[in-house]
């Protein structure tokens, strides 16, 4: 009992903090408070479904479909809808009430369209559901693959991050905008490119969510909170304090879903959330300042 | 030949730079002196594309027009600035400051001939490469800063107050290292508090006073002008005129 809640939880714990890195690459980088990221993790839900369920294709394949569709469209939403409204922003504040009503209206619209190709019915599909045996607790395939693939997806962004030249570039321009100027890096591309990856890791976390939980076209706001709590629970644009942060956000959820009552998670998403801020305002992981 | 035509800045209604023009030579460090809010910084930050200059002003580098271009084509084109208060990255390490000071295309061919000569310039930088920068004593910090603008392989280099906070002991570090900078064939344009010891290494100097150029002429001229000797080398007080 114990080993299986605590898989599910790292499991359900993997997802969130995969969201999470993306959603702390749009804001930490390209300082854009995404409201309508869980639309875009829904959609990519929706994808796989499609994908699977129209095509026979599975939803690891689907992931090569969707993710880089996931990257353009962001890229294009950052362009079109968020790039003329860096350009007249005076102020980071300013930029920030800016960017979280355009996407809040952006997050109306998408689910508006989902609502009306789906409908507000909960879909899932059957991908690899075949229980095995870990350490004494039964688990579906698809979660340990979701889990395999986030883990895999993390470490290639951490690294990628750390151990490149371009990589070191998206971290420049979250420490100092101006200075990356100052060294050749073109600040407006490299802010669209880790908007679009952000988008990139949300459409990879919805494909692999589909895998095992049912979704429906509301659900975005709920993947947007909560990847919100673990961005901030883990200190702003620390990639390291949203993964434990996640992990911590799934493992609790589950527990107080197994023993206490399954109803309140969502309480003991926000209680854990209150005490990480009433104890280290600026996260767990966060630097002094902001 | 870096040069610079009538270069205005204004924040508003205010001009903080009006009219200005100079020029440097490679091989050869130019400084310019002047009393605090006199719009050395905004000159120096409008020459490398990070304050937009009024319409009419030119920046040419080796004949390439670069006035409204972009920061990041600037440095491209082989103009790099160590801004005031440094901009280093604090929260990256002095190998990543290094390794993004050759992000420039410019740079990336010659990116290991340039980090042996900035290491071989502040050998200390070799000692800490693995340390993060903002926990680096303020000297320190300066020759990250001078050695990611090294990085970019530039053909001029531009330095805001490089001595500020800095010891007298430092200071005579850091002035030597510009000397050799200049020996190696680039040419330096510096905004300077400490008159004295940047007259010592430089070859001419400009004077700029309320946002203008009032004056001009080489660094032995300039050291033994009395007008610059009352305002600048405290030399004869500023009571008995």
């Amino acid at each position: 009992m114990l080993i299986e809640a605590a898989l599910s939880g790292l499991i359900l714990g993997g997802m969130y903090a995969l969201v999470a890195m993306g959603l702390s690459l749009q804001y930490g980088v390209a300082r854009i408070m995404n409201l309508s990221y869980g639309e875009l993790l829904v959609a990519a839900s929706f994808s796989a479904w499609a994908l699977f369920t129209g095509a026979a294709v599975n939803p690891l394949a689907g992931l090569l479909a969707v993710v880089p569709a996931a990257f353009a469209a962001s890229w294009l939403v950052y362009r079109l809808l968020l790039a003329p409204l860096v350009r007249r922003a005076r102020t980071r504040d300013a930029l920030e009430v800016d960017t979280i009503l355009a996407t809040f209206g952006l997050a109306f619209v998408v689910q508006g369209v989902m609502l009306g190709f789906f409908g507000g019915a909960y879909y899932s599909y059957g991908y690899l559901a075949v229980p095995v045996k870990i350490l004494g607790a039964t688990v579906a395939v698809n979660r340990l693959i979701a889990l395999g693939v986030a883990v895999a997806i993390g470490l290639a962004l951490y690294f990628g991050l750390t151990r490149t030249r371009a990589g070191t570039a998206v971290r420049a321009v979250a420490v100092d905008p101006e200075s990356a100027r100052l060294v050749a890096i073109d600040v407006r591309a490299t802010a669209g490119f880790a908007f679009a990856l952000g988008g990139a890791l949300v459409a990879a976390g919805g494909v692999l969510v589909s895998m095992f939980l049912t979704f429906n076209a509301n659900l975005g706001v709920l993947f947007t909170m909560k990847a919100l709590i673990v961005v901030i629970m883990g200190g702003v644009g620390n990639l390291l304090g949203a993964l434990i942060a996640g992990l911590l956000l799934g493992l609790t959820e589950t527990f107080v879903a197994t023993w206490v009552d399954p109803g309140l998670t969502l309480a003991a998403t926000y209680s854990l959330f209150l005490l990480v801020l009433l104890a280290r305002p600026q996260g767990l992981f966060g630097g002094s300042g902001r | 030949m870096l040069e610079v035509g009538r270069l205005s800045v204004s924040y508003g209604k205010h001009r903080a730079v009006e009219d200005v023009s100079l020029c440097v030579a490679k091989n050869e460090i130019v400084v310019i002196l002047g009393a605090n809010g006199g719009g050395k910084t905004s000159l120096l930050r409008a020459i490398a594309g990070l304050q937009p200059a009024l319409g009419g002003a030119s920046v040419r580098l080796s004949g390439r027009a670069l006035a409204g271009a972009p920061a990041h084509h600037i440095v491209e084109a082989g103009l790099a600035l160590v801004p005031e208060g440094r901009g280093i990255f604090g929260e990256l390490t002095v190998h990543e400051n290094l390794m993004l000071g050759a992000y420039a295309r410019r740079a990336r061919g010659a990116e290991a001939a340039n980090r042996r000569r900035v290491l071989d310039l502040f050998p200390r930088l070799a000692e800490r490469i693995k340390q993060q920068a903002r926990t680096m004593s303020g000297g320190e910090q300066q020759m990250v800063a001078i050695g990611r603008a090294l990085m970019s392989a530039p053909d001029f280099l531009l330095l805001d107050e490089p001595s500020l906070g800095l010891s007298p002991l430092l200071c005579s570090a850091l002035f030597a290292a510009l000397a050799r900078i200049r020996d190696a064939g680039i040419g330096i344009l510096l905004v300077e508090q400490n008159a004295r010891r940047s007259l010592a290494i430089a070859d001419r100097g400009y004077l700029m006073e309320n946002a203008r150029i009032v004056g001009e002429g080489s660094a032995d001229s300039l050291r033994h002008d009395p007008a610059v000797q009352r305002a600048y080398l405290g030399v004869g007080g500023g009571r008995d005129h």
